[in-house]
């Protein structure tokens, strides 16, 4: 045998006994499982097809069929989903306490992260105890009997012989598959059989794949609580993204209860508490009932340092650095070494989402407003511009067309016919073209404490003034104007710290009190010999003056930023607030979360805040050292974001 | 046709008995490189065990085992039933040991595809291209040229960054599909990522045998042998299938011997980096990228993945070496 | 000579120019880019915000017309030849897509354009892209603004702020590899099929074939990881720093050393020790086996015979005569480690954590700042034929029997 015929036939040997052996046990059964729950979804669209779908050679004529359904997708509620008692089984089939354990097992108080409503226990518009379905499989299997799904041979299957499967979707992430791996177990014990599908978050994510297409049956994902808790793009009748709207909103299962969403409408267009907590609990008790999405449970977040560190306040809501001039180490020394996974982008907040650029940015350029506790307080603010406090108005005032409103929508626009507003008393009204409207109009002052550049420039209301016109401006990289928009007009007081905004008619932002702008350096001369005032918008961001090393007006201000290696920040000396308790921070950017605890436990790092220690096994790392040493502190938070499986009760 | 052609095949007979003999001694040669004799059966050893990883497999490549609270655990960890898990589980809980022989027959199956595919390939254009020269030749080297000018890493990296991770499919008929995802043991829609990265790596994997079969072609189709089959009226098909071919083997397998080791570490490379194979496809590169994140507190993660991927890699090199002996004394290092 | 270079030179330019065009077809075609995600990140976003965001990176653009503003920096406007403005209402690009939903058969849904609510004009390029936001073209040396890893700033700046750690780490694996690998190879080549000609192509085969991330992983393993888990035992065993370049505070590397100074020459030493170590090893293994052959290539030819026939001393013989010559083809290649200083080793910093050029690369691919990743296959490539043409030109001037025309 030649020299060539062996290797071939020693490759084709090496391919086939490849494919024999796979033979020998079946490759990964899920996926073929899959496609047939597709089909069928297209059966129950077009139940004339039904034959079709099956023989190869009409894929044509299904194809069609296809495309004239996708003008009206997800319109058909879904077969098994669309029975609340099914949804209400998965709830009381899932054991929180074993997906909580099988992710954060060094939490000591997993009820506390456990999830009923849409916002955490501990949030104040969580008002009472939600009766959303909690483990008791009992329960859960008796609701599925009663929809019809019996129990046959470790599943379950209906008159019909369909089989209960769902697709469960959600990223790949190491922590969701290991929760989901549970989640299948409890659903396993129920009868209910789960296809998983781990897809990488760039595809879930996607802006035109995934989620966002509401591609999934049952999908999990994590929503960010925030301090206001808004939630009307998330369960409001107008926001379920379709095509004929063009996808927008994030009302992704297709949820439409009438009093839920009127409630949520009602809720972020009234600026007094109490209204809004009623609103709300309204919409977590309708939430409660019809089970559409299960919240799961809140996320761990750790924080670490060492135990020399102290001033340390940890908070779900505000970033970890907020009080870095209260920090200080036991051993007087004036350094601070803070590591981090990830380095900013640009030390611009308004074109940055990154957590790595808060935790800087916070220290170093200046807080007028902190968010502790999931609250507001005033920092370089003088009080926060409440009604109560006498600083802003709302008032009624009748709207002619022509004028600038705030829609229903969120826009701001001029009042014309066929224009939907909310009017004074907090109902919708559609501008039939003629007449006025009564609406609310907010009208704040904001007022600023005296503060002093890091160049010791005393700040001047031109700051302000210069900071309403960058961040209004659309060449700014600004992502959204929808502030902006609804400003009407904007005065300056001539020698104090002070601006009063008056906004749209229509416009009841919660966080109305807040000081709405940024604040720069007018006076700055940048080193082309310009005046930072006179430079257009478009261009700052690629100022070194602006984007690296700003001018600060908090504790400290950004003294040299070595890419890819650290950034140092130095003492404000001028900083309104006093003295610094430690003169120099230092953040340090390292590979990875591994490498950022070795350097704890090592002393070369003092403190790793929560998106830099995340809530992995590493966590364990750190609680072991904790209680063996002592040398390092550690808490463990439960963080504003939560996971939750969100039930797409329509099909394509 | 057939009276032209038959002294023609009885020479190929005489060439295939000398074959024979010279098998033979190439065999003895490559004895006496007893490294890469230890090579060859080091890499025998691990390419059985991939072809058996269903049935060695103690555990399922994607259960996850969830009995241990820490994550990853140490070799010697039990699951609920008191099975063992030899090599430890990873931070999801899974077998280290079955993802390993998974990995195994991935890794070496991409290795395999590649080398096969860009050798064919290149061994081809490079005949072609020495065989017909002119204008055809010109158009061949150029473009060789050009590949090798521009940097190969940064390219693949970019390649697979686009590719891999924003989860571009390749359609393909679906035997191929099955017959992969049978290949690789992973689900079809795994194993059509796979062809992607596959498929990158020939792209820039056909260069070295291209040259080589190129410079072989242009020597021998100059030589009397090939004017006299031309005057005989042999097609040049023939010429480049019977002849050239034949005749440029052996540095071509010395090379595909090289190339598999080096598609090897190139593919882990890509997966270490995250952009080539993606989790839950296991490759020894994937496994090592999330070792590293690991290894700090769990020193002997890198080691599981990793010592297998440097004995076939050497390996492949040795065994590359002691062909090189054994095929071609004058080629002796 | 000069006609030869000529040609070269022209050639040269056109692999540049098919390299550049080729790897920015790739960043066209492919999906995600800098603003993935966003309509996730941001709870409301309208049409026109993401418009306006779209065109900051100039993704309203056609892409031709994008590739020729990167790379020379024109259409910067309409032509203006005698006061008159030229193609004017040409359109350029789209400010306003129109999507439309395609549903392919499997479920899987597919978005296709299908046409422009507001197209761009060559008239509006100077009010929607400013010259202050725009490439002069990468031709005349501007590489044009970071979108994402340094969100707006010059990508220029970026990559002098990475250079000198790379150049640094290069720079001296590129030396110490050919300290080592030069006189292993000569010494190898001697004294063929000795223990020592054995033991090192051995090593050179195993240094050659090791996948350099793995050898980077196993050097933590045991000076960093391993000393610090046998702290209590062997507290004497020294500890490196296991990434990055400078400390940033004073630490300990064994109990009999005196405590490092973040930023002193020592520190330094300490972080190079590891990624120099790998890439020398690496680098080391090619340059002794290139050498070790070319050297047996030229012990076998006649002159050297002659030179041993004439009897002089074999020290002579390998020195004046072998050694010379065999250094030609090496000096040829070596010139090719030239676009490595700028690029860097990719995988080794990447695993070091080393911030140079390397894995500003890497972090540009992964978070899609194309202008970076552009920037840096633009220059490797010119440097890669540039080295290549210099390497070519070398050769005629150390071997005067090499002639171009």
């Amino acid at each position: 045998m030649s020299l060539k015929k062996l290797s071939v036939l020693l490759s084709i040997v090496m391919i086939a006994s490849m494919v024999l052996s796979a033979c020998a046990t079946p490759a990964a059964p899920a996926v073929p499982q899959v496609v047939t729950q597709i089909v069928e979804k297209e059966v129950e669209v077009e139940k004339v097809v039904t034959q079709v779908v099956e023989t190869v050679k009409e894929v044509e004529k299904t194809v069609e069929v296809v495309k004239e359904v996708a003008a009206e997708e997800y319109t058909t509620p879904h077969p098994i989903l669309s029975d609340v008692r099914v949804r209400q089984a998965i709830a009381y089939c899932m054991d929180r306490d074993a997906l909580i354990a099988s992710v954060y097992d060094y939490v000591d108080d997993p009820e506390g992260l456990i999830m009923d409503s849409p916002w955490p226990k501990t949030h104040w518009v969580h008002s009472e105890d939600y009766d959303f379905p909690m483990y008791d499989p009992d329960k859960g299997k008796a609701l599925l009997e009663e929809a019809g799904w019996h129990e046959a041979g470790g599943q379950r299957v209906n008159d019909k012989g369909d089989v209960l499967a769902l697709k469960f979707t959600t990223t790949n992430a190491a922590f969701r598959q290991t929760w989901g791996a549970v989640f299948i177990q409890n659903m396993a014990a129920c009868g209910i059989q789960i296809l998983p599908s781990y897809v990488p978050a760039s595809w879930w994510f996607g802006d035109t794949t995934g989620l966002a297409r509401r591609d999934f049956e049952l999908g999990a994902y994590a929503w960010v609580g925030q301090t206001e808790p808004a939630g009307r793009t998330l369960y409001a009748c107008n926001q379920i993204p379709l095509p004929s709207n063009n996808w927008e909103g994030q009302n992704y299962m297709g949820w439409c209860n009438q009093t839920a969403s009127d409630a949520v409408v009602r809720a972020t267009n009234t600026l007094l508490r109490d209204d809004r907590v009623a609103a709300y609990d309204i919409v977590q008790k309708e939430f409660a009932k019809d089970v559409v999405s299960i919240p799961v449970f809140q996320r761990a977040e750790a924080e670490a340092w060492s135990s020399d560190l102290q001033g340390i306040k940890s908070d779900v809501t505000e970033y970890a650095t907020t009080n870095l001039h209260e920090w200080a180490l036991a051993d007087g020394s004036d350094t601070i070494v803070i590591g981090m996974t990830q380095e900013p982008d640009s030390m611009l907040a308004l074109v940055s989402s990154m957590a790595a650029q808060r935790l800087v940015d916070r220290p170093a350029k200046g807080v007028i407003v902190s968010q502790y506790d999931y609250d507001f307080q005033a920092v370089l603010q003088d009080g926060l511009s409440t009604i109560e406090s006498g600083l802003a108005t709302n008032d009624t005032v009748e709207v002619n067309a022509g004028d600038k409103v705030y829609n229903t929508e969120g826009d701001t626009v001029e009042l014309a016919a066929g224009v939907s507003v909310f009017d004074a008393d907090g109902n919708t009204v559609e501008y039939d073209g003629s007449g006025t409207v009564s609406m609310k109009q907010l009208k704040v002052t904001y007022k600023l404490q005296d503060y002093t550049w890091s160049d010791g420039q005393a700040g001047s209301v031109e700051d302000i003034k210069l900071g309403h016109q960058f961040d209004c401006d659309r060449d700014s990289g600004a992502t959204t104007f929808i502030l902006c928009d609804a400003i009407v007009d904007v005065t300056f007081a001539d020698d104090a710290l002070e601006t009063t905004v008056t906004y749209a008619p229509g416009y009841q932002d919660p966080t109305y009190h807040l000081f709405p702008f940024s604040l720069y350096p007018s006076h700055q001369v940048l080193s082309d010999g310009r005046n930072l005032k006179d430079v257009p918008a478009a261009e700052w961001l690629t100022l070194p003056e602006i984007a690296e090393t700003p001018l600060s007006f908090g504790a400290y201000y950004v003294k040299e930023w070595v890419k890819g290696q650290s950034m140092t920040l130095a003492a404000n000396p001028y900083y309104w607030g006093g003295e610094v308790k430690t003169p120099n921070v230092i953040y340090t950017f390292v590979a990875d979360t591994n490498q950022a605890v070795a350097q704890l436990l090592n002393g070369d790092v003092d403190f790793l805040d929560s998106s830099t220690l995340g809530a992995g096994s590493e966590v364990k790392t750190v609680i072991d050292a904790a209680k063996a040493t002592g040398a390092v502190t550690y808490n463990i938070l439960a963080s504003s974001t939560w996971e939750h499986i969100d039930i797409n009760l329509f099909v394509k | 046709m057939t009276t032209v052609s038959r002294p023609i095949l009885d020479r190929g007979r005489a060439y295939e008995d000398k074959q024979e003999s010279q098998l033979l001694v190439v065999l003895r040669r490559f004895r006496r490189h007893k490294l890469a004799v230890i090579s060859t059966i080091l890499i025998l050893f691990i390419f059985g065990v991939s072809l058996l990883a269903p049935l060695l497999a103690p555990f399922g490549r994607d259960a996850i085992d969830l009995t241990s609270p820490v994550r990853p655990a140490p070799p010697g960890t039990h699951d609920m039933a008191g099975q063992i898990h030899l090599l430890g589980i990873d931070q999801l809980g899974r077998d280290l040991f079955t993802r390993l022989l998974y990995a195994a027959r991935v890794s070496m199956s991409i290795a395999i595809l590649v080398v096969l595919i860009s050798e064919t390939f290149g061994m081809l254009l490079g005949a072609v291209a020495g065989y017909f020269g002119g204008i055809v030749d010109t158009i061949i080297s150029r473009v060789i040229e050009f590949m090798l000018t521009i940097p190969t890493l940064p390219i693949l990296l970019i390649i697979s960054a686009i590719l891999l991770r924003r989860d571009v499919v390749i359609p393909l008929p679906g035997f191929i599909n099955r017959l992969l995802s049978g290949l690789l043991l992973a689900p079809e829609r795994e194993a059509q990522k796979v062809v992607v990265l596959v498929l990158i790596l020939v792209v820039f994997g056909w260069l070295g045998a291209a040259r080589l079969m190129r410079g072989m072609a242009l020597s021998l189709s100059k030589q009397d042998f090939v004017e006299a089959l031309r005057a005989a009226g042999a097609s040049d098909a023939r010429i480049i299938f019977r002849h050239i071919i034949p005749n440029g083997l052996a540095p071509i397998l010395v090379d595909a011997s090289l190339a598999l080791g080096g598609v090897i570490v190139t593919e882990s490379a890509l997966s270490f980096l995250g952009l080539g194979v993606q989790d839950p496809t296991p490759t020894w590169g994937n496994m090592l990228s999330t070792s590293q994140s690991y290894m700090f507190q769990h020193p002997w993660l890198p080691l599981v993945p990793g010592i297998p991927l440097v004995i076939v890699s050497i390996g492949f090199n040795f065994i590359g070496d002691g062909l090189r002996d054994a095929l071609d004394p004058r080629l002796k290092r | 000579m000069t006609n030869y270079l000529i040609r070269r030179i022209i050639q040269m330019f056109f692999v540049i120019m098919l390299a550049a065009l080729f790897t920015y077809f790739l960043f066209t075609v492919s999906p995600g880019g800098p603003l993935a995600g966003i309509q996730q990140q941001q709870r409301r976003i309208t049409r026109e915000d993401l418009a306006r965001l779209r065109a900051n990176y100039e993704l309203d653009l056609y892409w031709p017309i994008r590739f020729s503003r990167w790379l020379i920096g024109v259409p910067s406007g309409p032509i203006v030849i005698g006061g008159r403005e030229l193609f004017a209402d040409t359109p350029v690009g789209c400010y306003l897509p129109r999507d439309r939903q395609v549903v392919i058969q499997d479920g899987q849904q597919v978005v296709i354009p299908a046409g422009c609510d507001d197209y761009v004009y060559l008239s509006e390029i100077p009010k929607l892209h400013p010259a202050v936001k725009s490439s002069r073209g990468i031709l005349r040396g501007d590489f044009g603004l970071s979108t994402v890893v340094r969100a707006g700033r010059p990508v220029w700046d970026e990559i002098m702020s990475r250079l000198p750690a790379t150049l640094e780490l290069m720079i001296i694996s590129t030396l110490l590899s050919f300290l080592l690998g030069i006189p292993i190879g000569i010494y190898s080549a001697i004294k063929q099929y000795s223990r020592f000609d054995y033991t090192f192509t051995t090593i050179s085969f195993i240094g050659s074939a090791m996948p350099t991330f793995f050898f980077g992983l196993l050097l933590i393993l045991l000076f960093t990881v391993f000393p610090s888990m046998l702290q209590n035992t062997f507290p004497w065993l020294p500890h490196l720093p296991p990434g990055s370049r400078l400390a940033v505070r004073p630490y300990e590397v064994a109990p009999w050393l005196p405590r490092v100074t973040p930023g002193t020459a020592l520190d330094h030493f300490l972080h190079l020790l590891m990624p120099v170590g790998v890439l020398t090893f690496f680098y080391m293994a090619t340059w002794s086996r290139f050498v070790r052959s070319s050297m047996l290539e030229v012990l076998r030819q006649d002159y050297v015979r002659t030179a041993r026939a004439k009897g002089l001393y074999e020290r002579v013989v390998i020195v004046k005569h072998a050694l010379r010559n065999a250094l030609i083809p090496f000096v040829t290649v070596a010139v090719l480690t030239i676009p490595g200083f700028f690029a860097g080793a990719i995988i080794t910093e990447t695993v070091f954590a080393w911030p140079g050029m390397g894995r500003l690369y890497y972090d540009a691919l992964t978070r899609s700042d194309w202008p970076i990743a552009l920037a840096f296959i633009f220059v490797t490539a010119l440097l890669t034929v540039i080295a290549t043409l210099l390497g070519d030109v070398l050769y005629t001037i150390v071997d005067p029997r090499i002639k171009y025309s």
